[in-house]
């Protein structure tokens, strides 16, 4: 038997059950990358988000197609267990400004690796003769996940690793391991590394190294900006009113009085234009966090001051 | 997560600035500027590019939480919401490129959450007719405007690519149209409220009479009666369109 060319590991039912835990897997991951878009500040995370969420529907359409060949119901996902159930709650759970890189690790260092395992491994064990529908998809799939990976772990590097990511790394994968993988037997492994050189993944990384470049902002605006910081951080309170419109005064010394203590670093992260005024934001750093002013300056003769002022944005220290 | 997200949680790195549309409008408008940016000059083009590339963020943003918030619509609907964000997000990466190209950068203009705001009904017929059949409709009058300015000024960059744009808007707004009617097949009151709240926001999005039936170069924004047309608006729907931007304030 097991010489035969139609020798196989997988019955009908048994094919059908693992690819709706696959379909469950594509689908879930789908719809919390989809949700996650928003939620997520760097353009370069947002956009590969965005350019793989309809690769991962249509994965989970492919699967969903070929269940009824299988004497199963269409587009029908299912988990392989409460474990596995419990592991993709907690992949999603990331969702606050600072955990975007919480969020790509655990589709692009754990998910996604593992799918690409669990693939590979069912189409070396798919057989050739009576399986292609589904030896097809897997070779459809199993290049597309693997180029996601590449594109997201470029992605991650770029962001920046830390001990919290290795953390929630390690954390995400006790949890994988402990549902037995996607298909809930343990066949595949946990946590995964798989060889990326050489995938193309040009068409999937958008704006990966734009960046606000201070010199759009104008020079003599600039300087003002910067020496207003550095009063703010040092609490010299008359240079700070002195570049502070004086109808506008009360609004923006009370919009400074809500600041922290303890930066210690100033720098312009944002300025855009609005007419003839400038919406500048500006980061306040220090061992606390950081928080981020947003300012609009106008020209008042020669010089610039400042008429409307709002905190806009806190960061915990990484 | 949340289903929907509060509207305060649309994330956004530091180089982008949010304001309020309405304050937006009143500081330009008290510099004696138009409260939108007209295309009469490099600088409003750019300003208005600018405005599209957010709004295809937003637009990016929306449909994700349309795959994310409606896990119980049928499949298809979740394929044409994720078909669309894909969409968007080459729409991004095309308007950012655009602002290369005329000599800008991301972030140079105020971002406002209008858009956004609008994407966060809470149900999925609603969430349809407001976005895929209103905001969707506005791009495509701002995109055939657009390319026609192109024409006119000789820019086959920004002409050739937007019209790639354009095209797909067109495909969202069938796609919004044919999921407005089958969801709320057999609930005449479902239909009435999505109905109702895209006539609510095509009539916020004529923002202060800027979108107006006319000339490309003589109206703010020009409806693009041949593509409202291509992409499944009725006659009558555009005629009430047309009459909506004739008494709609927004600043």
């Amino acid at each position: 038997m097991t010489s035969s060319p139609l020798a196989g590991e997988f019955s009908v039912e048994l094919s059908g059950r693992v690819i709706r835990h696959y379909r469950y897997a594509e689908e879930r991951m789908m719809r919390t990358m989809g949700g996650w878009i928003a939620l997520t500040a760097e353009l370069p995370a947002k956009l590969v988000l965005g350019r793989h969420v309809w690769d991962c529907a249509q994965h989970a359409d492919l699967w969903g197609r070929r269940l009824p060949e299988l004497r199963a119901a269409a587009q029908k996902s299912e988990p392989p267990n409460e474990a596995f159930v419990r592991f993709m709650d907690l992949l999603e759970r990331p969702e606050d400004r600072d955990q975007t890189v919480e969020r790509l690790v655990g589709v692009y260092r754990v998910l996604k690796p593992h799918l690409v395992a669990a693939y590979e491994r069912h189409l070396e064990r798919a057989n050739p003769v009576y399986e292609p529908p589904t030896r097809r998809i897997l070779e459809r799939v199993i290049p597309e996940e693997r180029r996601h990976v590449a594109a997201g772990l470029q992605v991650i590097a770029r962001l920046g690793e830390s001990p919290r990511v290795a953390e929630w790394t390690r954390r995400l994968a006790d949890a994988l391991a402990e549902a037995g993988g996607v298909t809930g037997d343990g066949t595949s492994p946990a946590l995964v590394t798989i060889d990326v050189d050489g995938v193309n993944t040009a068409g999937d990384l958008v704006a990966l190294d734009s960046a606000f470049d201070v010199t759009k902002v104008e020079p003599d605006l600039r300087g003002r900006v910067e020496a207003h910081g550095r009063a703010l951080i040092e609490g010299d309170a008359a240079g700070i009113a002195a570049d502070v419109a004086p109808d506008a005064r009360d609004a923006v010394l009370g919009a400074y009085a809500r600041l922290p203590r303890g930066a210690n670093a100033t720098e312009i992260v944002g300025c855009a234009r609005l007419g003839a005024q400038r919406v500048v934001k500006t980061r306040l750093s220090g061992p606390p966090g950081s928080v981020v002013i947003q300012q609009r300056w106008q020209r008042d003769g020669a010089a610039w001051r400042v008429v409307a002022a709002d905190v806009v944005g806190a960061e915990r220290p990484a | 997560m949340d289903r929907p997200i509060a509207y305060d949680k649309l994330a956004r790195e530091n180089r982008f600035v949010r304001m309020r549309a309405r304050d937006v409008g009143e500081l330009r408008v008290e510099q004696g500027l138009a409260p939108f940016p007209d295309l009469a000059s490099p600088e409003s083009i750019r300003e208005r590019v600018h405005g599209i590339m957010v709004g295809e963020l937003q637009a990016m943003e929306g449909a994700g939480r349309s795959v994310y918030d409606f896990p119980d619509a049928p499949w298809e609907f979740t394929m044409d919401m994720a078909r669309q964000v894909w969409d968007e997000s080459r729409h991004v990466e095309i308007y950012l490129a655009l602002i290369d190209h005329l000599g800008g950068y991301a972030g140079e203009f105020p971002e406002t959450t209008i858009l956004w705001r609008c994407a966060c009904a809470e149900d999925a017929a609603a969430r349809v007719a407001g976005v895929n059949r209103g905001l969707e409709g506005l791009a495509c009058d701002v995109f055939a405007q657009l390319i026609h300015i192109a024409k006119k000024i000789g820019d086959p960059v920004i002409e050739r690519a937007v019209d790639f744009v354009l095209a797909d808007e067109i495909t969202h707004v069938r796609m919004g149209s044919r999921w407005l009617n089958e969801l709320t097949r057999d609930d005449p009151e479902r239909r009435r409220r999505a109905v109702e709240f895209q006539d609510s926001i095509d009539e916020r999005f004529n923002l202060g009479g800027a979108r107006r039936d006319g000339a490309p170069e003589e109206v703010g924004i020009s409806i693009a009666k041949d593509a409202r047309r291509l992409a499944g608006f009725t006659d009558e729907e555009i005629e009430r369109l047309i009459k909506s931007t004739q008494r709609s304030p927004v600043y």
